[in-house]
């Protein structure tokens, strides 16, 4: 009896699976596969039923499980790819192994909207043999856009400022300054001891320590190395044996000394990092804005008053300020088709179908009417309704569809044709009235409209920025990067946690074994930007 | 007449041996193919550690370097710390987790409440089925100076005025390791030792009674020496594992502080290996490691039948 039910529950199942396949029979199938994790798709969104029935074609989607290298190193020794592949850094590699086809002809050929939209950053993809073999993520067109908050800052926690009502802060000691008298006026909160500040020190996250110096000497997130302007000529420079990071160093020494950087900043993980932010007693940390962002959302919906405020901080007032991102696009990675796509010619006019800015439109603001509104001056916005739908994560993935069509694919970013921007996010007139209530206290106390206009305007650089050219993987500069960053992790927490006294032998030896390990970086990071310089 | 019987019933003594163990012969054959799929064919891999290997092009398509890669591995300063630790702390655990394991299994052994025993032995093998992120997490929060549960303790209890920051002390690190290893893995060890102590025979113990033991006696003078063979053969293969010493719990419990302290193979292996795609390098480390384990198996073997106890060879 018991089998009979079985056989013929099976028995359907093969018919309506049978049955599915041939409905589906005439959309064409493409594979992808996007170097980052996402759950299975939910086979019908608002934004993906569209795209599939004006292309006429079914993508079928392989995410990240685990490791990406792995994953990518097991496609690469097994020869078996996808038709359309997103390896995020590894990207490089794919081509080397001879898996990327080249796209000029097929998008010559094929994809007048992508030869357009990418027009500006051409010259930046094409590789040593003047071939273009993937697409970087984000193109921006027709013009940057501006955001809510700095890719990156010094923040601090809005109670500081109120109380203090609101001064300008400047520079590096007029911060730890503003902090240190907090702590003196506020052991404690909620119960538990105020935290003065807090470095991010966890494995490759430790960036969030390290890198400071180039930004309180004024400069954007260029990586290890800044390139200096001299006569004409970007020249890289290190800058971890720079005055300004022994400033920095024995300040945060001093500081730890006195109880104001917290005893365990060196040995928590970023789980940590992000709990004690969260809990509106961190007073101060350094960090990149999604680094943080996390512990923001918790605080706008916890403890709106302890909200992480970010400050253009820089080591004295005799240094400029430029530390926010000249907008740039990823060149040394994106999306590309393998060598096993038996149909390129459909995969490059699928990707020509996503980037025009009817599709980005419908995967960043939805449809007209439904999603969003558009006013008489032609600018869209959106019901308090329709923005309440929209900031709700599990429907935007799940029901609307964007991460789908978005994440790992070409996609537009910036003002678009007719002066609204592809990110309802960065939408000018958006940004002061979208903002919750307790980031509107701070700006309007400090007479702005969103965080980032704290800080200059950067100025435009055409390499920008440095960190995009990688290593020769395994190479000598390679094996240097690693041993660098070994010193580093080493000396850093000694720098700081050691006493005031000790501080100066400590800083002599770092000099001098961190010193011969970086001649070969700088040596591939000069070729780099003098090739940009040239090229781009 | 005679030879044509005696040939085939020499014959037939292979063939009726095999015929009777039919059974086991046939249980252990996807044992052995196993073990030369995943365990002997991988051998192959060995001659990338000879290349410059890149990924995409067969084996034979590289370029050789003879031991370029062992000579690189061998100049490394890394490398003698990452073998000091990686040793240091597999004997620490190694030591730590069969005293303890055993201790455990003799004190659950005697414990004649059986409710409470089972209760005590469910909750010492039950951080076993914890995967060490979560594991390297409740460690970390426990020894946290921001109201940790251990540094609370040792303060109430006035044994220290200031909290210890115990992961950022690389002298500690090494016993970090060990303790929560122990923490982690004694019940789960305990088990089979338990397991050897169940089949002891209890006329064994009746008679100790008879001649006056108590009940340390009866533990010194037989449950330990009758699983003894359960030990040595437990220590020989956990020899092979000396020279790796696992790879979680070192990964997610370092830091930058620690890290001259907590490097371990695995971990250098990924770090200025894989990372790097110098997987030739790897591949290397890998030998080493390898060539190194089954020496000391069999060193350790020797020894074992040396001192009269069964070896496993």
């Amino acid at each position: 009896m018991k089998n009979r039910v079985l056989f013929v529950v099976t028995l359907l199942l093969i018919i309506v699976t049978a049955s599915g396949t041939m409905f589906a029979q005439n959309l064409k199938e493409l594979t992808v596969f996007t170097g980052e994790p996402l759950p299975e798709y939910p086979g019908s969104t608002i934004v993906g039923d569209i795209i599939r029935a004006e292309t006429g074609i079914k993508l079928n989607r392989e995410a990240l499980v685990g490791d990406l290298e792995t994953r990518v190193g097991l496609m690469i020794a097994s020869g078996d790819y996808p038709d359309m592949v997103v390896a995020a850094h590894f990207t490089s590699l794919l081509k080397d192994a001879g898996a990327l086809r080249p796209l000029n002809e097929l998008i010559e050929e094929h994809a007048p909207n992508l030869k357009r939209l990418y027009a500006n950053h051409w010259e930046m993809l094409q590789q040593e043999d003047g071939n273009v073999y993937w697409l970087p993520i984000q193109a921006i067109p027709y013009g940057p856009d501006k955001s809510r908050y700095p890719s990156l800052a010094f923040f601090i926690n809005k109670k500081v400022l109120k109380d203090a009502g609101w001064p300008i802060v400047k520079t590096f000691d007029e911060y730890f300054q503003l902090i240190e008298n907090y702590v003196a006026k506020y052991p404690t909160i909620n119960g538990q001891s105020t935290i003065g500040y807090l470095t991010l020190f966890d494995d490759w996250r430790s960036f969030a320590t390290t890198n400071v110096p180039q930004h309180l000497m004024g400069y954007p997130n260029e990586g290890e190395y800044v390139p200096v302007l001299e006569q004409g000529r970007y020249v890289v420079k290190q800058y971890h044996t720079s005055n300004t990071a022994k400033q920095y160093y024995q300040k945060l020494n001093e500081m730890y000394n006195k109880g104001i950087v917290d005893k365990e900043t060196f040995v928590m993980n970023y789980d940590q990092y992000i709990e004690k932010l969260s809990s509106g007693r961190v007073l101060g940390t350094f960090n990149q804005f999604w680094q943080v962002e996390e512990a923001q959302n918790y605080l706008l919906r916890d403890d709106p008053d302890s909200i992480l405020v970010p400050l253009p901080i820089v080591i004295d007032t005799l240094v400029e300020e430029y530390q926010l991102d000249i907008p740039y696009v990823q060149p040394t990675q994106g999306m590309g088709i393998t060598t096993s796509c038996k149909d390129p010619v459909a995969a490059i006019k699928y990707l020509d179908y996503l980037i025009k800015e009817d599709t980005q439109r419908l995967i960043q603001w939805g449809i007209e009417g439904e999603h969003y509104l558009v006013d008489e001056d032609g600018l869209y916005y959106r019901t308090p309704e329709q923005t309440a739908l929209f900031r709700d994560p599990d429907w935007v993935q799940n029901v609307f569809g964007r991460q789908y069509f978005h994440n790992a694919f070409p996609s537009l970013r910036g003002v678009d044709e007719n002066g609204n921007m592809f990110f309802p996010d960065t939408q000018p007139h958006l940004i002061y009235s979208g903002s919750h209530d307790a980031e509107k206290e701070v700006v309007d106390a400090y007479g702005v409209q969103t965080f980032t206009e704290l800080f200059n305007e950067p100025i435009f650089k055409k390499y920008f920025p440095l960190w995009t050219i990688t290593m020769p993987a395994g190479s000598a500069a390679h094996i240097e990067e690693t041993r660098m960053k070994d010193v580093l992790n080493g000396y850093v927490p000694r720098l700081v946690m050691s006493k005031p006294a000790e501080f100066e032998g400590i800083w002599a030896n770092y000099v001098r074994d961190i010193s011969p390990l970086m001649k070969e970086q700088m040596k591939v990071y000069q070729e780099g930007i003098d090739w940009r310089m040239e090229n781009w | 007449m005679n030879t044509s019987i005696t040939l085939p019933r020499r014959h037939n003594k292979l063939w009726d041996k095999i015929k009777r163990q039919k059974a086991l012969i046939l249980m252990s054959v996807p044992f052995v193919v196993h073990i030369i799929i995943f365990k002997y064919v991988p051998i192959w891999g060995w001659l990338m550690a000879f290349q410059n290997y890149w990924p995409g092009k067969g084996l034979f398509q590289q370029t050789w370097v003879g031991f370029e890669n062992f000579r690189l591995l061998f100049k490394d300063v890394v490398f003698y710390q990452v073998l000091r630790n990686t040793l240091a702390m597999s004997i620490i655990k190694l030591v730590m987790g069969t005293v303890a394991s055993i201790a455990l299994a003799l004190a659950i052994n005697e414990v004649r409440a059986v409710k409470f025993k089972k209760t005590a032995q469910t909750i010492s093998y039950l951080p076993h089925f914890i995967s060490w992120v979560v594991a390297a997490n409740l460690v970390r929060d426990a020894l946290s100076t921001d109201g940790g549960i251990i540094n609370q303790v040792l303060m109430s209890l006035r044994i220290i005025k200031e909290p210890i920051m115990f992961l950022g002390i690389p002298k500690m690190f090494w016993w970090i390791i060990g303790i929560s290893h122990v923490w982690k893995e004694v019940g789960w060890g305990a088990i089979i030792y338990l397991a050897a102590i169940a089949g002891i025979d209890p006329a064994l113990y009746e008679a100790a009674v008879i001649d006056g033991a108590g009940r340390l006696k009866q533990m010194w003078y037989i449950t330990l020496p009758s699983i003894r063979p359960t030990i040595s053969i437990l220590l020989i293969m956990n020899m092979g594992y000396l020279m790796s010493s696992g790879f979680e719990q070192q990964y997610l419990l370092q830091n930058g502080r620690v890290i001259d302290y907590a490097r371990v193979f695995a971990i250098y292996e990924l770090d200025y290996g894989i990372k790097m795609m110098r997987y030739s390098f790897a591949t290397a480390v890998g030998i080493f490691k390898s060539v190194v384990s089954l020496i000391l198996v069999f060193a350790a073997n020797q020894i074992a039948k040396r001192w009269g106890q069964e070896g496993l060879m």
